[in-house]
C-alpha cells in the first residue's frame, strides 16, 4: 500500500507531531507571561481528544487510499470536523483549566491548535482542488465552516480563553474599531481606483507616461508609514486652519485625512501596475476588430478593452483591498483609530492576546475580502467565456 | 505655517485630549479626559493617537490641545541631551517648561512626584540572594564577579545618556556576553526575556513607573546617584487654550500631584497585567481620591 496523497499524508504528519509534542492550551498565571504549555489530552479531556485522534485516522486512511471522488469528500468532510472539534476542544479546555484559577490568569492558544487547525484547513483547501471543485462548492465548504465556527463563539463555547477575556474587556471598543477599519480600508481603496484607475489608462495609451508615473510610484512604496503620517501633520493642519470649512470633511493633520491619504498613495501601485497589466493583455486583434467597426478610442476603451480584461482589474482590486486591510493597521499611530489600536496597545504591552484582538479580525477580514472578490472574478470569467 | 497651525482654535472650540499610544498614556490621557469633563468643559477624545513624534507634531500644528509628556523629551526636543538640568526633577522640569513657552507656545502643567526613566530591572530571585537594591549593588555584584546578562534595546546601550551614564556613575562596565541586544526592542520585549530566562537573561531594562515589573517577578534597582535624565509626566497644553480655560490647572495640578511612582506602578499594572481597559482604571483612581464625585 503506497501514499496516493502526499499533501494529505504530510499534513496529518505535521498535525500528528504537534498535538504529541507541544502545548495545545497555555495556562498562564497573567496576561504578561507565556503560558504553560498543556497537551491535547490533558487539557480538553478524552472525548475531544479521541475524537480529533478518530478524524485525524480517517484523514490519514484518505492519503493512503486510492483517489476518488467519495474518498476525497471523505476527507474533506473529516478535515472540517476537525478543525471544529479542535475550536470546541480549546473552548472546553480554557472552560474547565479557568474554573481553578484566579481571574488574572490566562488560558490561551498554544502551538498544537494553531497547527491543527491550519493543517484541517489546508486538508479542507487540498481535498476541494483535488475534487475541481467550483466556486460554488468552495463556498459552501467556507460558509459551513465559518458558521459552525460562528455557532460555537454564539454558545459561549470560547468565552474563558485569553483572546475572548481580551474582547469582552474591549467590546465596546471593538466594534467602533473594526467599523472604523473597514472606513478606512473603503476609503482607502475608493480614492485608488478613482486616481489609480483613469492614472492607468493614460500610463497605458502613452507609454513615455510609464517611466515616470512608475518611478515616483515606486518611491511613494518605499516610504514609511510612519514617517509619511509625520510629513503629512503640517500640511494638513495648514490646511484645515485656512480652509475652516474642510474641517467639516473631517480635514485635519490628524485622524482620518492623513491615514486615508497614505493608504491611497500606497495602493496606487498595485492599482495603477494591474489597469495597465489588464488594457495590455487585450488581444490587439480585439481593438482592431472594432477600429474597424469604426468604435471610437473611447468606446473601444468602455466596450472592447475593459470587459476583456476585467478579470485582471478584479485581481488588481483585490490585491489593493487585502493590502488595504493590512495597511490600514499602522492607521492607528496617526490616530485614525481602527484595529491597529489592540495590536499597537498589545504590543506595547507584550499582551500577545490583545494583539490578536487586532491583527486576527484583520485576517479574516483579507481573507472573507480575498473569497469574494475571488468569486466575482471567477463569475466575470466565466461570462466573458464563450 | 507651524504659525497658522497653531493660532488657529481647535476643532469647534472643543479641547482635544490627547495621549500617546501606550500604557501609561492611556492612563493619563483618560483622568486629563475625565476631570476636565467633570469640570463642564467641552472636550473631544484623542487617546493614544500616536507615538511620541506624532503627538508632539499634532499639538505644535493645533491639532492637538492637551497631552501628558514626560520632561526629560525635552532633551530630545530641544536636542539638548548633553544639559545636567534634565538629571534634576525641578530643574529638569523648569528648563523644559521655559523652552516650550517661549518656542512652542506650549505651557506644562505641575509633573507628578514620579520618575518614569530608564532602570535596570533583576530578576527577584537574583535580588534577594544577593541582596541587590541599588545600582551600587548592581556594581558590586558586577565587580565580584557575579553573573550577569542584561536584555536591552540597541538605543539603551548605545545612548550616550542611558546605559554608558549607568556605567559611568556607578564604575562598571559590561562586555558583549552580558548583553542581549534586542535591536528596536521596547522594555515589554526585555522584561519578558528576564522574566522567563531566554538565553540566560536575568536584568532587563526598564521604565521606573512600569505597571508589569511585580508580575514578572522583576525588581527595579534604585538610581539613587541621579546617572538617568528624570522623566516626570506633566500636562502640557496650548497657552491660548490655557489663557481661555485657566480652570485647567487648578483642576490638573493637584490630581498629579497624587501620582507617584508607586501610583503609577499600581496603576499601569492594572491595565497592563489585569488587562482593564485605561478609562476604567483612571475613573476609578480619580473617584477612589474624590477628584470626581
Amino acid at each position: 500500500m503506497g501514499i496516493h496523497n502526499q499533501v494529505l499524508f504530510v499534513l496529518v504528519a505535521i498535525g500528528a507531531v504537534a498535538v504529541a509534542l507541544s502545548g495545545f492550551v497555555g495556562f498562564a498565571p497573567n496576561r504578561l507571561v507565556s503560558g504553560n504549555p498543556i497537551p491535547l489530552w490533558k487539557a480538553a479531556g478524552a472525548l475531544p481528544a479521541a475524537s480529533i485522534a478518530l478524524l485525524g485516522t480517517l484523514i490519514l486512511a484518505a492519503s493512503l487510499a486510492k483517489p476518488s471522488k467519495p474518498v476525497l469528500y471523505s476527507a474533506a468532510v473529516s478535515a472540517a470536523l476537525l478543525l471544529l472539534v479542535a475550536l470546541t476542544a480549546a473552548g472546553q479546555a480554557a472552560r474547565t483549566l479557568s474554573l481553578s484559577a484566579t481571574p488574572a490568569s490566562r488560558i490561551s492558544l498554544a502551538p498544537a491548535f494553531w497547527i491543527l487547525v491550519a493543517c484541517a484547513a489546508l486538508a479542507v483547501g487540498d481535498a476541494l482542488q483535488r475534487l475541481e471543485a467550483r466556486i460554488a462548492t468552495t463556498a459552501v465548504a467556507v460558509i459551513a465552516i465559518t458558521s459552525g465556527a460562528a455557532l460555537l463563539a454564539a454558545l459561549g463555547t470560547f468565552d474563558a480563553l485569553s483572546i475572548a477575556r481580551e474582547y469582552e474587556s474591549r467590546h465596546q471598543e471593538f466594534s467602533d474599531a473594526l467599523v472604523r477599519h473597514m472606513t478606512l480600508v473603503g476609503a482607502s481603496v475608493g480614492g485608488a481606483v478613482a486616481i489609480g484607475f483613469p492614472l492607468g489608462v493614460a500610463t497605458a495609451k502613452r507609454p513615455r507616461l510609464e517611466g515616470p508615473v512608475f518611478a515616483i510610484l515606486n518611491t511613494l512604496q518605499t516610504i514609511p508609514s510612519i514617517a509619511l503620517f509625520g510629513l503629512l501633520i503640517v500640511p494638513l493642519s495648514a490646511l484645515a486652519a485656512a480652509m475652516p470649512w474642510l474641517g467639516a470633511f473631517g480635514i485635519a493633520g490628524v485622524g482620518m485625512a492623513p491615514a486615508i491619504i497614505a493608504l491611497v498613495l500606497y495602493a496606487l501601485l498595485p492599482a495603477v501596475r494591474n489597469t495597465v497589466a489588464g488594457l495590455r493583455s487585450v488581444d490587439s486583434s480585439a481593438i482592431d476588430a472594432g477600429r474597424g467597426m469604426g468604435m471610437s478610442s473611447s468606446q473601444i476603451l468602455w466596450q472592447v478593452e475593459l470587459p476583456l480584461s476585467s478579470p485582471v482589474l478584479l485581481a488588481g482590486l483585490r490585491i489593493v483591498t487585502v493590502q488595504a486591510i493590512g495597511l490600514a493597521v499602522v492607521a492607528a499611530l496617526i490616530g485614525a483609530g481602527g484595529l491597529g489600536t489592540f495590536v499597537f496597545e498589545g504590543l506595547g504591552q507584550y499582551a500577545v492576546d490583545l494583539v490578536l484582538l487586532g491583527a486576527l479580525p484583520a485576517i479574516l477580514l483579507a481573507l472573507a475580502a480575498d473569497f469574494v472578490l475571488q468569486i466575482l472574478t471567477a463569475m466575470l470569467r466565466r461570462r466573458a467565456a464563450p | 505655517m507651524l504659525a497658522t497651525g497653531s493660532a488657529a482654535a481647535a476643532s469647534d472650540g472643543k479641547i482635544v485630549v490627547a495621549s500617546k499610544i501606550d500604557t501609561e498614556g492611556a492612563l493619563l490621557g483618560n483622568m486629563i479626559l475625565a476631570l476636565l469633563e467633570a469640570r463642564g468643559l467641552a472636550v473631544e477624545n484623542k487617546i493614544q493617537l500616536g507615538p511620541t513624534n506624532i503627538v508632539r507634531a499634532a499639538i505644535l500644528a493645533g491639532q492637538v490641545d492637551i497631552y501628558p509628556e514626560y520632561t526629560g523629551n525635552g532633551a530630545l526636543f530641544f536636542h539638548m541631551e548633553s544639559d545636567p538640568a534634565w538629571k534634576n526633577w525641578a530643574q529638569g522640569y523648569a528648563l523644559v517648561e521655559r523652552l516650550c513657552r517661549e518656542r512652542n507656545r506650549l505651557v506644562w502643567l505641575t509633573p507628578a512626584p514620579a520618575n518614569n526613566t530608564w532602570v535596570i530591572a533583576v530578576r527577584k530571585d537574583l535580588a534577594e540572594r544577593h541582596g541587590l537594591k541599588s545600582m551600587d549593588d548592581f556594581a558590586r555584584y558586577l565587580a565580584e564577579g557575579g553573573r550577569i546578562k542584561l536584555a536591552a534595546s540597541a538605543e539603551f546601550v548605545e545612548s550616550p545618556a542611558a546605559l554608558p551614564a549607568f556605567e559611568a556613575t556607578y564604575g562598571f562596565r559590561l562586555s558583549d556576553e552580558q548583553l542581549l541586544t534586542l535591536s528596536g526592542g521596547n522594555t515589554a520585549a526585555t522584561l519578558r526575556a528576564a522574566a522567563e530566562q531566554m538565553s540566560g537573561v536575568n536584568a532587563a531594562m526598564a521604565y521606573g513607573t512600569d505597571g508589569a515589573l511585580a508580575a514578572l517577578g522583576l525588581v527595579a534597582l534604585v538610581d539613587d546617584k541621579g546617572a538617568q535624565i528624570v522623566y516626570a509626566p506633566a500636562p502640557v497644553v496650548r497657552e491660548p487654550v490655557l489663557q481661555q480655560h485657566p480652570e485647567i490647572r487648578s483642576t490638573l495640578d493637584p490630581v498629579f500631584a497624587t501620582l507617584t511612582l508607586e501610583t503609577l506602578q499600581k496603576l499601569n499594572a492594572e491595565i497592563a497585567v489585569e488587562g482593564r481597559e485605561g478609562q476604567t482604571v483612571a475613573v476609578s483612581y480619580l473617584k477612589s481620591k474624590h477628584f470626581l464625585p
